[in-house]
């Protein structure tokens, strides 16, 4: 017992002196990008917990915070995002000191109006599962299509005839719904630290009480699109049905449709139609949330 | 403890994640890349295969910029200072995307160049052109002096000159191949080459020699290619720089104009400024001036009108006093023992002082007696003075009607045959 109490002991201050190694190499200058990623990626779970212990003073500041394990997972997920964004853009940067860079960087994100979705009832299972999905639609056009899938159940035919696409991005969208089933759905709940448990119970909900669930589920999804619709470039607003219509007549606007319809239901129900050619349609759609891809 | 172990399972996927990114095949080398900026998609890159550009202006400053798979996967990006330019060369497995990010106080700007890597062909010719270099590295001078359209020619003729070659070279296997004898194998070839007749190893020999010039030819093409080549180069390096002082010119254009226009504005504005007050002053004088006027004519008009009340005053008390008079007078007349008109012309004389008798010369008509003569004059309650050819000077009170009217008023009575006020 004593030979392990010393080894415990002697392991954490062998973790501590590794720490401030870290550090002090994080502080001093790198000069090149290559010198940059190897001093990085030796200090990514020191530089994960910094942005995670940012992210979280962040919202105990801002009265958003609870100690539960549905805002760690929250602070974590956002301080993984900030250190990609850091791997990606930091070696642009050299010569540079890493960690005061990367400080720079989580202020700079945190000085922000509203830098991440934060609604408490987003940090539910079902909640996470929503902004996850949309927050991923914003980097991801395989993600922005598979909403369409995961709103009202569409195939890519059904994703094709609503838009009111052509023959080219018609094989493009077939691409996309491929690759968010192989594995972009999956990377997708990694992501967002949905565990198989969660998944089967929301897949349970669905089942039992279809009609609650889809109802929390829009409540929630029109929370994610407010916030993520932001992202969209600024000359896509939502448009009166007439303007729709002009837009699928005339046959411009692929990306404005692709984009804004996934990311707006109310639009969704404005431009319904449309996009079918004048053949006869059926009702408006109504949100049905889909758990599997 | 579950929920610790779950936090701990999820923080290791996030690092697994993180750590896997550089080392996973990342991207579908035909799937276009999405461009981000400032976290907001703004485009793609076309990923054929082909060289592809894209440019984007924004309002605001460009902080960040980032290349993402369609799978959402971050490829690469850069962080852009907040004044100037930021050049960045980002490999993505064989290809490769310059950024170059501009911002300046009006906005920023965002230029991205994917080059693809070159396929197997392209790197062949890029051996050749290699080689042609270092043949022709020896007369650089000549190489500059030549133009881009030339060079671009060079290459056509070169191509084509390549094709008939091969074109040449095919036909002639051919020929031999389809000969009927069966082809003999090397060895046999070998020992039958000094029994073939002579013509055609002359036919032979003169095909060798055509070859031998075709490849001098070539030779002497693709050194020419190289010179193009070079000189493309040259005047795309050529073009860059110009294109960026010309830039630079425009900005500094665009500088001086602003001042100028700024300059200009201003002393028009003081110009308009010193006319506008002159003008200002010329009014505010003139009004001056002619309110000075006016108030001089109010002023005169004022004393005007106080001596005119004045005397409209002593007029009335005139008047007055003359009414009081004639009331003693009239009080007086029953006493009078002359009541003829006379007396009474003369009372009214002495009570109006100035007061003159009306004067006028009538004609009678013929046969009025003078009884009805002194009639009508008694009745006018006037006498009668001097005669003068057949006119009868009258003198009467001044009759209240003007003296046109009242002639024109006795001259309608049946006596009176003429009148007039003169003589």
């Amino acid at each position: 017992m004593q030979l392990t109490g010393m080894q415990n002991t002697l392991g954490k201050s062998q973790s501590m002196s590794d720490r401030t190694a870290t550090v002090s190499r994080l502080e001093e200058v790198v000069s090149t990008s290559e010198e940059f990623d190897r001093i990085v990626s030796q200090a990514l779970p020191m530089l994960l917990d910094r942005a995670t212990g940012y992210t979280k003073r962040f919202l105990r500041e801002t009265g958003q915070w609870n100690d539960d394990i549905e805002h760690e997972k929250f602070a974590l997920r956002w301080g993984a995002e900030y250190l990609e964004r850091f791997l990606v853009c930091g070696r642009s940067e050299v010569p540079c000191r890493p960690l005061f860079l990367f400080d720079s960087l989580v202020a700079k994100q945190h000085s922000k109006p509203e830098p991440f979705c934060y609604h408490p009832d987003l940090l539910r299972p079902l909640g996470r599962f929503v902004d996850g999905l949309v927050a991923r639609a914003v980097v991801s056009r395989d993600a922005l299509i598979a909403i369409y899938h995961h709103s009202y159940g569409w195939g890519p035919g059904e994703v094709i005839a609503v838009t009111g696409l052509n023959g080219l991005e018609s094989q493009r969208i077939y691409k996309n719904f491929r690759r968010w089933r192989d594995t972009g759905w999956q990377r997708t709940m990694d992501e967002m630290g949905m565990t198989k448990a969660e998944l089967a119970e929301l897949g349970n909900q669905q089942q039992r009480h279809r009609q609650r669930f889809n109802s929390e589920a829009e409540q929630l999804i029109r929370v994610a699109q407010a916030h993520y619709r932001k992202s969209e470039p600024d000359h896509y607003p939502c448009l009166s049905r007439s303007q729709w219509g002009e837009m699928f007549t005339q046959g411009y606007g692929c990306d404005y449709r692709i984009w804004h319809l996934a990311l707006c239901l109310d639009c969704m129900q404005t431009a319904w139609g449309l996009g079918s050619s004048g053949s006869a349609v059926g009702e408006k759609p109504r949100l049905e949330l889909q758990v599997r891809p | 403890m579950g929920q610790e172990e779950d936090l701990e399972l999820y923080r290791s996927r996030l690092l697994e994640s993180l750590n896997g990114r550089s080392s996973r095949s990342l991207r579908n080398a035909s799937d276009p890349i999405q461009v981000y900026i400032n976290e907001r998609r703004v485009g793609e890159l076309e990923g054929r295969g082909i060289g592809a550009t894209l440019q984007v202006q924004c309002v605001d400053h460009i902080d960040t910029v980032q290349l993402r798979t369609e799978e959402g996967i971050l490829l690469g990006g850069l962080a852009a200072p907040e004044q100037g330019f930021r050049t960045d060369r980002l490999r993505l497995s064989v290809d490769t995307i310059e950024l170059c990010v501009h911002n300046t106080a009006q906005g920023g700007t965002l230029s991205a160049l994917f080059s693809p890597a070159p396929s197997f062909w392209g790197r062949v010719w890029k051996g050749i052109v290699d080689v042609t270099d270092r043949l022709t590295a020896r007369r650089p001078d000549t190489a500059i002096a030549y133009g881009g359209a030339y060079g671009m020619r060079t290459v056509a003729f070169t191509q084509a000159l390549l094709a008939i070659a091969v074109v040449g070279l095919v036909a002639d296997r051919a020929t031999i191949w389809m000969t009927p004898e069966p082809t003999p194998s090397p060895v046999v070839q070998t020992a039958s080459l000094p029994a073939s007749p002579p013509a055609e190893t002359a036919r032979l020999e003169q095909q060798l020699d055509e070859v031998a010039r075709m490849q001098a030819k070539i030779g002497e093409a693709l050194a020419s290619q190289q010179n193009g080549i070079v000189q493309l180069h040259q005047a795309v390096a050529k073009l860059s720089s110009t294109q960026e002082s010309v830039a630079s010119s425009v900005v500094m254009v665009k500088e001086e104009v602003k001042e100028e226009v700024k300059e200009e504005l201003e002393k028009r504005l003081e110009a308009v400024g010193r006319e506008t007050d002159r003008t200002t002053r010329h009014v505010a004088n003139k009004g001056r001036i002619e309110q000075e006027q006016l108030e001089a004519a109010i002023h005169s008009l004022t004393a005007d009108n106080d001596r005119l009340s004045k005397e409209v005053a002593g007029l009335e008390e005139n008047n007055q006093s003359l009414k009081a008079k004639l009331q003693t007078a009239v009080a007086n007349v029953p006493k009078s023992a002359d009541p003829s008109p006379e007396r009474l012309l003369k009372m009214a004389d002495s009570m109006q002082g100035n007061q003159q008798p009306f004067l006028f010369w009538v004609t009678f008509s013929e046969g009025t007696s003078q009884e009805s003569i002194d009639q009508w004059v008694n009745g006018m309650k006037g006498h009668k003075g001097a005669l003068n050819e057949g006119w009868q000077e009258v003198r009467i009170i001044p009759p209240p009607v003007p003296p046109d009217r009242f002639l024109e008023q006795i001259r309608g009575e049946k006596i009176i045959k003429a009148a007039r006020i003169n003589q």
